[in-house]
């Protein structure tokens, strides 16, 4: 019934992908959450993926990281290239892979300790850096996210004193502080306010000049606004995928044209 | 000239709105509220008249002997401070041994139940000694310690409160790292920690509010208990820090003293009664603050 799409879209541009995931199917124990996904994340662009609740858009973003390997009984099959290797292979080093791809939360998720903790704390993980070279990297990412200059005097205060929206920051701030090629964001403004997703939304266009950038949204304006690329998803199936101008003003597929017309969602 | 505003409705009653049975809602939760108020008070009533009791009686053997000077004879002004240290070095130990176990235990039940069946066994004997009666506790540990060593012993009363301790902080550790976000559990794996660094540096520091509180409500717990002590440290009337020797404590020394014909002796019961509760009122309040100062740390 529904054919694999295959993504053209990459070799008109010549980008070449991040990520690539080829044919790749995904069960909750016996449920079929993912059916026979191929889809491309190109390098420096932002792909937003879209599509009712249960559609599998975040499952898909579960699986980049291998989240998913937390909890028994999940299962995904076919394959996902990220550097020369499938990541679902059985002998890779997951804390490697995720030091290399980052994921950002729905709500934000500031571990409790400082705020430079929060920060030094994915850093330590994976590199042993000098307290100096430490400051530097901290005050870095902390600039590259706008919340500098709002914390630089209380960079030892409690993380959870923060807003929600400057605690977003600083959780994007943590993820980039590990140096990841990629970062998966999970709906990263659906607990904020209307100013605070904005900062947000401006800091996702400044962060693709250095990473790509992959997004789960229910809101289709912050898709428009936002992704080069956009993902349709529904029931498990990836339905079509294009350009953000092309989906939203000449959908190929009736059922994109339906959801991002809100006939239903 | 001004006029009233009209009611919009006129059929569903206006401020009668409900009638008969609005009248007999107000009545019944006006007498609901009555008796809650009531069984405050009466719980209250108690609670300060026991301190009251132990203060007024208590406070007239609070001298600096009392502190300095070990259990005597009747009449020759003997004091508690073996007890007291003996109180001190038993339950003290008790903890030293208990927390980590109990952490542990904890930490497996709530971060490694992969396997359904070990786990709820290990939770379903937690929970049995949870709300075993603490002689029994004592009779146990006579049986496997005392006996064997022909002699009661500091060591055996340690162990005994230790039992008491362990389960528990199993209970509050397990439940405090329930009570830790997944969320935040996913972010930690996200920036690729391994789950030993997940569970130490975030869960537990999320979590030590909640635990550390439990651990002080455990050693409240057994500061107080006397029963386990009866067969296992038995008492001393020196000052013996000792815990190879039967050591004194401040509850079987209360024990003793408060049945004796002796009006010094009877006093010195009350001295310690009046001891253990301050210290025990001390270390609720001291676990309360730690709960809300944490709490509020974090949201």
């Amino acid at each position: 019934m529904n054919k694999i799409i295959m993504d053209d879209t990459i070799g008109r541009d010549t980008v070449l992908p991040a990520l690539a995931i080829r044919n790749l199917n995904f069960w909750y124990g016996s449920n079929h959450a993912l059916k026979d996904i191929s889809l491309d994340f190109p390098i420096h662009q932002v792909t937003g993926m879209i599509g009712p609740s249960g559609c599998g858009k975040s499952t898909l973003l579960r699986i980049l990281n291998r989240m998913y390997d937390l909890y028994p009984g999940q299962r995904a099959t076919g394959e996902v290239l990220f550097d020369g290797r499938n990541i679902l292979s059985p002998g890779l080093d997951v804390n490697v892979l995720r030091s290399r791809i980052g994921m950002v939360f729905q709500k934000p998720t500031p571990f409790p300790m400082s705020i430079y903790d929060n920060i030094a704390f994915g850093v330590r993980l994976h590199e042993r850096l000098s307290r100096a070279d430490m400051d530097q990297r901290v005050e870095g990412v902390l600039r590259r996210v706008a919340l500098w200059n709002e914390v630089k005097d209380r960079l030892n205060a409690s993380a959870a004193a923060l807003s929600g929206g400057q605690q977003q920051r600083l959780c994007i701030a943590r993820t980039i502080a590990t140096r990841p090629e990629v970062i998966l964001l999970d709906e990263p403004t659906s607990a904020l306010d209307p100013i605070s997703t904005a900062r947000i939304e401006e800091l996702l266009d400044e962060l693709k000049q250095e990473f790509s950038i992959a997004i789960v949204t229910h809101n289709l304006q912050q898709a428009a606004r936002c992704a080069d690329r956009v993902a349709f998803f529904y029931m498990g199936e990836l339905v079509e995928v294009d350009t953000a101008d092309k989906m939203f003003t000449a959908p190929h597929a009736k059922r994109t044209q339906d959801y991002i017309t809100g006939r239903f969602g | 000239m001004m006029s009233a505003p009209q009611s919009q409705s006129t059929d569903a009653g206006g401020w009668q709105r409900g009638g008969a049975q609005a009248v007999r809602r107000r009545l019944v939760e006006r007498f609901v509220s009555l008796l809650c108020n009531m069984a405050t008070v009466v719980v209250l009533f108690v609670l300060f008249s026991i301190l009251w009791t132990l203060i007024t009686r208590g406070a007239g053997g609070l001298s600096l002997p009392t502190f300095l000077h070990s259990t005597a004879a009747p009449g020759s002004g003997g004091g508690l401070a073996n007890a007291i240290i003996g109180s001190c070095e038993q339950t003290g130990l008790a903890a030293l041994i208990g927390t980590p176990i109990g952490m542990m235990a904890g930490i497996y039940l709530s971060e490694f139940g992969q396997d359904g069946r070990i786990v709820s066994l290990v939770r379903f004997v937690s929970d049995m000694l949870l709300s075993v009666p603490s002689i029994l506790v004592g009779l146990f540990i006579y049986l496997i310690i005392v006996e064997p060593a022909g002699h009661f012993s500091g060591m055996a009363g340690t162990l005994a409160l230790a039992v008491l301790f362990i389960p528990i902080v199993v209970r509050t550790t397990e439940d405090m790292l329930r009570l830790v976000p997944r969320a935040m559990r996913e972010a930690a794996y996200a920036l690729g920690a391994p789950g030993w660094r997940v569970i130490l540096n975030v869960c537990l520091r999320s979590a030590r509010g909640g635990i550390m509180t439990g651990i002080l409500l455990a050693l409240a717990r057994i500061s107080g208990e006397t029963a386990p002590l009866l067969f296992t440290s038995l008492g001393n009337l020196n000052w013996s820090t000792n815990l190879n020797a039967p050591m004194a404590s401040l509850p079987v020394t209360i024990y003793q003293y408060a049945g004796s014909a002796y009006d010094d002796w009877v006093q010195m019961a009350w001295t310690g009664a009046l001891l253990i509760t301050v210290a025990v009122l001390a270390t609720n309040i001291l676990a309360r603050w730690w709960l809300t100062r944490n709490g509020s740390a974090q949201q």
